[in-house]
């Protein structure tokens, strides 16, 4: 059994809990025949992927759904192989740029060249181009960046390209200019109850609403978040009556000790514990800006600090 | 002289005064000990390997432990590993059988210590049938499983029991290509596993200590890719679960002392100069090579065999006494000044202690100390006062020659700054002090690009001057330990948990794709970030069939948990012994590669090891 967030995930664009506007104009984009470079933008869980999810099967119908891996192997500058997971049906590719960590130049540049001079065979396709989305774009290298912009000119004729990132300022400007902007704002709370409530009427059981106030409440717009909490609730205290206790991660809950750690105390010695904490941070994956951003908002929860 | 006998004989017959030193070898090889007394290695040592093979041979006092050994041997460059161990072959009786990678270089009858042919062997096969590593393996079998025909016949007459033999691996194959690491713990292992021959045959492998190599940079720009070991190490070259086995004892060498090493210079010089009117060099000389050598004693002997070559010279030109101390000390100069590198350990004792000009000495400094610093301090200038508003930069000049210390780093600047970054609160009195040195070193990072062509020519001058600027003087003593950078400790928990990540993330998204079913792609950072509590939910709940259980990997990354103190760096104190120099070892690598190619090309004609019969 998939997770709910996957399990429960709209699949077609009249499905959508909410944005209703943004759907309507999705598919009407999708209906006119002239469909553009997109790159869709919004803070994390707010449904920018299961909109192009719908988008794509609007463009190419069901079949966009049969999802095969293929595993791919690039060679770097120098000579050292790189492989690649990517994911593609009959009429899109699909490609996570970071896993190729350094050479993510080569590997965008290789991969559409390929998809970009192979015309769609299928007579029966809908769309007589391919479509590929490229994931977590803000993490593009500059190298990797400048050569999508020409490519994005060069074989527009059988190719349109579906950024997805969190924010469009790390990208450069001539490829947002190539591209029609479509922000996904993150879910009011009423939208997320509302889908949140979806969710527990298909998983079923039924969600007190105070259940969900304080979900939402925590998830801060989030909604993958918030749907995930509510499983693990779920699964831990199968009523969902009483109060819940929803506990932060791991990581979270360590970032502020580190952040108290930092108040309580300035001296040479805490610099060091203070660095061993960060090291800890860091051998777990969790990446550099989120341990400062979220340290930086605890500290800011003490008032003497702000006041001074 | 000691080899005059089994010496080639070659050497061209000057009529030159001093003909008879014209042995062309170097006298690393000429003087080479053949007792243990003539060892200046430590006596414990040389009894710890004694014993070590004793047991080997005979299965120790309870005669139990009969079984192949392999024995490890760690320690720095020029510690005499291969002499102790060819020295108590002589002794003890037995041969060794050493493996060569390069073909061509064949047979040596020239060692000193040989003065037969049952002596040590190097083992070649025909080049043009097998590749070198099975060329390898089938020396490792053969030798340890088969007598040796020759040698068995040729000294059968002497001995009562059959010959021992020991098998010494030296040079290694090249086990910094994964596959042929593999190859060669699949062969080690494969010996350890197998039936005991009689008389056991240990094998003695001679690792020389390289250090870590310093590529902070590249490793974490790579940090998900890359996990080459650049070093050969213990680890490398033996499987993990063979060094802690039983089979498996290491014995680590310590740099020779120089105590030790003035007696065995001073006995080499005796020797050499004892028949001859010549001058023996003088005593100062004598201190300056042992000083100049860290412990390595064949650079010592190799600095001493070159001053004494160019004092001849300048002796038998000219004889005037004033010249003659002038070219001496030039002489001594460039001797040991090229080898002369600073230890790991004291460059960072240099920068971190920030001595400056009439700092008071410190309370163990002897009075030869003391005379030092003050030489020290009278060359120094003082710095040209500085305007009212750089007032807070006034310091006083320091004693740190931030150029000398380039020049002898033993370690590149990236590796370096990751040494002062871990150690330099220790040294400050405040966060203000410490906020100073973590201002440069991060200005150090920023400065250049990503990539090598980008860097900043003078991050090493920037980081060491930066630091001592930013250092209180004088530091506070307060038995400060020099740590290692829990950096490394780091980047490999990271890897592990990396590889934890992307199995979640494979659970996650798994499934459905193989039933050909659209799943929006999780990220990397949202399985981190988010996922979390789901998988600890999951890890709780009894296992159903409709629920699959993460993988268990899941909590390398997951699981975090706040304990106080810190956990890195605990106990990691650098040793001041430890030598940490950089080897650039893939460009090692290539000209090794090429010099084989040569070889490979021209050799095997006469240099056989049937020549001799």
């Amino acid at each position: 059994m998939a997770l709910w967030v996957d399990e429960f995930r709209p699949r077609s664009l009249d499905n959508l809990h909410y944005h209703e506007g943004l759907s309507a104009r999705l598919k009407s984009l999708a209906a006119s025949g002239d469909f553009p470079h997109m790159l869709f933008y919004g803070p994390s869980g707010a449904g920018k992927k299961t909109r192009i999810a719908c988008t794509l099967r609007e463009l190419f119908g069901p079949g966009v759904e049969k999802l095969k891996i293929d595993q791919r192997v690039f060679l770097s500058p120098s000579k050292r192989k790189l492989e690649i997971n990517i994911v593609q049906s009959n009429f899109h590719i699909e490609i996570t740029p970071s896993e190729a960590g350094n050479y993510d130049r080569v590997v965008i540049q290789e991969l559409l060249k390929e998809i970009a001079q192979t015309q769609q065979v299928d007579l029966n396709a809908k769309q007589r181009f391919k479509a590929v989305i490229i994931n977590e774009a803000d993490s593009l290298s500059r190298d990797a960046q400048a050569a999508l912009r020409r490519t994005m000119e060069k074989y527009m004729s059988n190719m349109r390209i579906i950024l997805c990132a969190n924010s469009t300022s790390r990208l450069i400007a001539p490829i947002k200019s190539r591209c029609l902007l479509m922000r996904v704002a993150a879910p009011s709370f009423e939208e997320m109850e509302t889908v949140l409530n979806y969710v527990a009427k298909r998983a079923p059981f039924t969600l007190p609403p105070e259940a969900a106030k304080k979900i939402i409440d925590d998830s801060g717009g989030n909604l993958r978040k918030a749907i995930l909490v509510l499983e693990a609730l779920k699964m831990q205290s199968p009523d969902l009556s009483g109060p819940l206790a929803i506990a932060k991660p791991d990581w979270e809950t360590y970032c502020h000790k580190v952040a108290d750690l930092i108040v309580s105390e300035q001296t040479p010695a805490r610099v060091m514990e203070v660095r061993a904490k960060f090291y800890e941070l860091l051998s777990h994956c969790i990446p550099p800006t989120v341990i400062l951003k979220v340290g930086h908002y605890r500290l800011f929860e003490f008032p003497h600090l702000i006041f001074e | 002289m000691l080899s005059q006998g089994s010496y080639k004989g070659k050497g061209k017959a000057r009529s030159a005064p001093y003909s008879t030193e014209h042995d062309e070898r170097m006298w690393t090889d000429i003087y080479e000990p053949t007792t243990e007394a003539e060892l200046a290695v430590h006596k414990r040592k040389v009894e710890d390997v004694r014993r070590w093979l004793q047991e080997a041979f005979e299965g120790g006092p309870s005669g139990a432990l009969k079984k192949y050994r392999v024995r490890d041997w760690v320690s720095p460059s020029g510690t005499a590993k291969t002499t102790t161990i060819r020295v108590l072959a002589r002794d003890m009786g037995f041969e060794i059988m050493e493996w060569r990678n390069a073909v061509s270089e064949g047979f040596d009858t020239n060692r000193s210590f040989t003065d037969g042919a049952d002596a040590s062997r190097a083992w070649n096969f025909d080049p043009a049938t097998e590749a070198p590593f099975s060329k390898f393996e089938a020396f490792l079998h053969r030798a340890s499983s088969c007598q040796n025909l020759f040698t068995s016949r040729a000294g059968s007459s002497s001995k009562s029991q059959p010959a021992r033999h020991i098998i010494l691996l030296e040079d290694l194959p090249n086990i910094l290509h994964p596959g042929t690491q593999a190859q060669f713990h699949a062969a080690i292992q494969g010996l350890v596993a197998s039936s005991v021959s009689n008389p056991p045959v240990p094998i003695v492998i001679v690792i020389s200590d390289a250090g870590v190599r310093g590529e902070a940079g590249d490793d974490r720009m790579g940090a998900r890719a890359k996990a080459s070991e650049g070093v050969v190490d213990v680890r490398t070259a033996l499987p993990r679960d063979l060094l802690g086995g039983p089979y498996v004892t290491q014995i680590g060498f310590n740099p020779i002392a120089p105590t030790l090493l003035t007696k065995a210079l001073q006995g080499l010089l005796t020797t050499h100069f004892g028949g001859s009117s010549q001058q023996p060099p003088s005593r100062e000389m004598l201190d300056a090579v042992v000083e100049s050598a860290n412990g390595d004693i064949r650079s010592a002997i190799m600095a001493l065999q070159f001053a004494c070559v160019v004092q001849m010279v300048q002796q038998g030109k000219n004889k005037k006494g004033s010249n003659k101390g002038k070219g001496k000390s030039a002489v001594l100069e460039a001797v040991t000044r090229r080898e002369q590198s600073l230890v790991l350990f004291h460059l960072l004792g240099k920068v971190l202690y920030n001595k400056r000009k009439s700092d008071p000495p410190s309370s163990s400094a002897t009075a030869k100390d003391i005379q030092k610093e003050k030489a020290i301090d009278v060359k120094l200038k003082d710095p040209p006062k500085l305007p009212p508003w750089f007032s807070e930069h006034e310091r006083r000049t320091s004693r740190v020659d931030v150029d000398m210390l380039y020049a002898d780093s033993p370690i590149d600047s990236s590796l370096f700054s990751l040494y002062v970054h871990q150690n330099y609160p220790q040294f400050t009195d405040g966060v203000e002090e410490c906020e100073g040195v973590a201002d440069w070193l991060s200005w150090v990072d920023s400065s250049g690009g990503d990539a090598w062509y980008q860097a900043n020519p003078h991050c090493f001058h920037l980081l060491a001057l930066g630091t001592l600027h930013s250092l209180p003087s004088p530091i506070m003593r307060r038995n400060q330990k020099i740590l290692k950078p829990s950096f490394f400790e780091c980047l490999q928990k990271e890897k592990t948990a990396w590889e934890g990540v992307r199995d979640t993330r494979g659970w996650a998204l798994g499934d459905s794709i193989k039933q050909g079913q659209r799943r929006t792609g999780w990220s990397h950072a949202d399985v981190i970030l988010e996922l979390g509590g789901v998988l600890r939910a999951r890890d709780a709940v009894r296992v159903t069939a409709s629920l699959p259980r993460p993988p268990t990997s899941h909590r390398s990354f997951s699981s975090l948990r706040f304990v106080f103190g810190t956990q890195f760096g605990d106990g990691l104190v650098l040793d001041e012994k430890e030598v940490n120099p950089p080897v650039e070892h893939e460009e090692e690598e290539e000209i090794l590669a090429a010099r084989k190619d040569v070889e490979t090309e021209g050799g095997w004609l006469d240099s056989d090891a049937i020549e001799e019969f």
